[in-house]
């Protein structure tokens, strides 16, 4: 195995629609409990497809880089530490 | 002092300088302040060693990480005007690009010197500038140098970079290398309990890798190295500490490797943590393809483990070849591999290269010496 090769094998995850989410989660200051947001809200900021964003907050859920919390009979999310390092890193 | 970063928001190395630089000037007896970003669970303020901390509230947020970063920005001038008002500030400090915007303000308004330190660049980081954010940032750091009083760089090889990429005056760039607190690293251990915690036992080699999951850390070509290292040395175990984007992609390279579960990812670990495992581990490796300075590289000497490390940017300046350390090719499993086994496989050398090492380290960058020179720079620009 070389490390090139493994190079070519997937995409980064920089490049993945959930990064991309959770990146502009962070930007958007969704990064307490009480700054949480409801998808649609996420929608407005973020203008991408509400199932996409169901798809990708599961994802980013399971990986604990967001926490999702119920307010009100609404899901609300928000990143946690773990997810703050992975968006930070890029620019650090 | 005007940083992104400051513990416990630590995300990579500007944390860990801005708190011991800090800290030092304040033992020295300089009156330091800090404007940072505010974190989950930390004060709004603080005074922690002399150092007077304030955590900047961002109120408000936008998808795009540099409308982000300027809108920070004006929350953390907000904050330093406020605290200029009580306190007559003689120098600001800025670390990189990320908090020039409210640095250069700063020095315009009161009429006082901006210094401002350069970790690594965009052009670096990125191994080019391959997108219109990257362009920005790179315009960024450009402007930084160009407002800059005085830039701090923290290697040689970080000095030829900013000269041969911004081509700022040569007179106007000071080298003063990253330091570290020695103490830190020789609390003792219970190395069988840590290594227990991580699945490694007593008789197998441990080797350490600790770095932000991100290209520039260059940790695919380690795990390449994973086979023949196992081939060469059986018993041996791989644990990566950080986070970072590309933490699932390295994952599948693991797996790819067959060895994956010789090779455990912890995730980010509080500092304690790391301490005990660097004090646990028989070896460090800094496999980076991009390195300004390296401070990973110190703590492992510090802590009196051999360090293995590619032979460039700053790693080449700390890393004497075989007197306190091993340089390796980098972006090269093979040499990264042989540089391992040579550590590995012969305890007497290692122990030689250990000794060295924590001479040196202790001589050369302890945070006192760093923070007198950082001073002295002050001291010039205040005039």
């Amino acid at each position: 195995m070389s490390a090139n090769s493994a190079d070519e094998s997937s995409v980064p995850f920089e490049r993945t629609e959930e990064f991309r989410l959770l990146r502009m989660l962070h930007n958007i200051g969704a990064t307490k409990p009480e700054k949480s947001l409801s998808i649609p809200e996420i929608l407005e900021w973020t203008g991408l497809e509400p199932s996409t964003i169901e798809t990708e907050l599961q994802k980013l859920a399971e990986q604990g880089f967001v926490q999702p919390a119920e307010s009100g009979g609404t899901n609300k999310y928000h990143v946690t530490l773990s997810g703050m390092r992975k968006v930070l890193s890029m620019y650090s | 002092m005007a940083t992104w970063e400051f513990p416990p928001r630590i995300v990579g190395g500007i944390a860990r300088h801005c708190d011991g630089l800090s800290k030092a000037l304040a033992h020295n007896g300089h009156e330091v302040h800090v404007v940072t970003l505010d974190f989950p669970g930390a004060p709004e303020f603080e005074e922690i060693d002399g150092v007077k901390v304030y955590r900047a509230a961002t109120e408000l947020g936008h998808p795009n990480f540099l409308t982000w970063a300027l809108l920070f920005n004006h929350f953390m001038e907000k904050k330093i005007a406020g605290v200029s008002r009580k306190a007559d500030f003689d120098v600001v400090h800025v670390h990189d690009w990320l908090t020039a915007f409210a640095g250069i303000s700063f020095k315009h308004q009161m009429g006082r010197p901006l210094v401002a330190t350069i970790h690594g660049t965009e052009v670096g980081r990125a191994q080019g500038l391959h997108n219109p954010d990257s362009f920005t940032i790179d315009g960024l750091e450009w402007w930084t140098t160009y407002e800059a009083n005085r830039i701090i760089v923290t290697s040689g090889s970080m000095k030829a970079e900013i000269q041969g990429h911004f081509h700022p005056p040569p007179e106007k760039i000071e080298i003063i290398p990253n330091g570290i607190d020695p103490r830190k690293y020789n609390a003792p251990v219970d190395r069988s309990a840590v290594r227990g915690r991580y699945g490694v036992s007593p008789h197998e080699k441990l080797v350490l890798c600790v770095g932000r999951l991100v290209p520039q850390k260059g940790i695919e070509y380690l795990i390449g190295a994973v086979p023949m290292i196992a081939q060469r040395c059986p018993e041996t175990k791989f644990i990566i500490v950080g986070e970072g984007w590309l933490r699932s992609h390295l994952e599948r390279v693991a797996r790819s490797t067959g060895h994956q579960w010789r090779i455990t990812f912890t995730g980010w670990i509080p500092d304690h943590e790391l301490t005990a495992l660097l004090n646990s581990a028989d070896v460090l490796v800094v496999p980076s393809i991009y390195e300004p300075f390296g401070i990973v590289a110190l703590e492992g000497m510090a802590a009196g483990i051999p360090v293995v490390a590619s032979n460039l940017g700053g790693l080449a300046e700390i890393v004497e070849h075989d007197r306190t350390g091993i340089l390796a090719y980098s972006r090269n499993p093979d040499s990264i591999a042989w540089a391992i086994d040579r550590v590995l496989s012969d305890r007497g050398h290692s122990e030689w290269l250990v000794r060295n090492a924590r001479e040196m380290v202790q001589k050369t960058y302890s945070w006192e010496a760093i923070a007198m020179r950082t001073a002295e720079v002050y001291e010039e620009v205040v005039g």
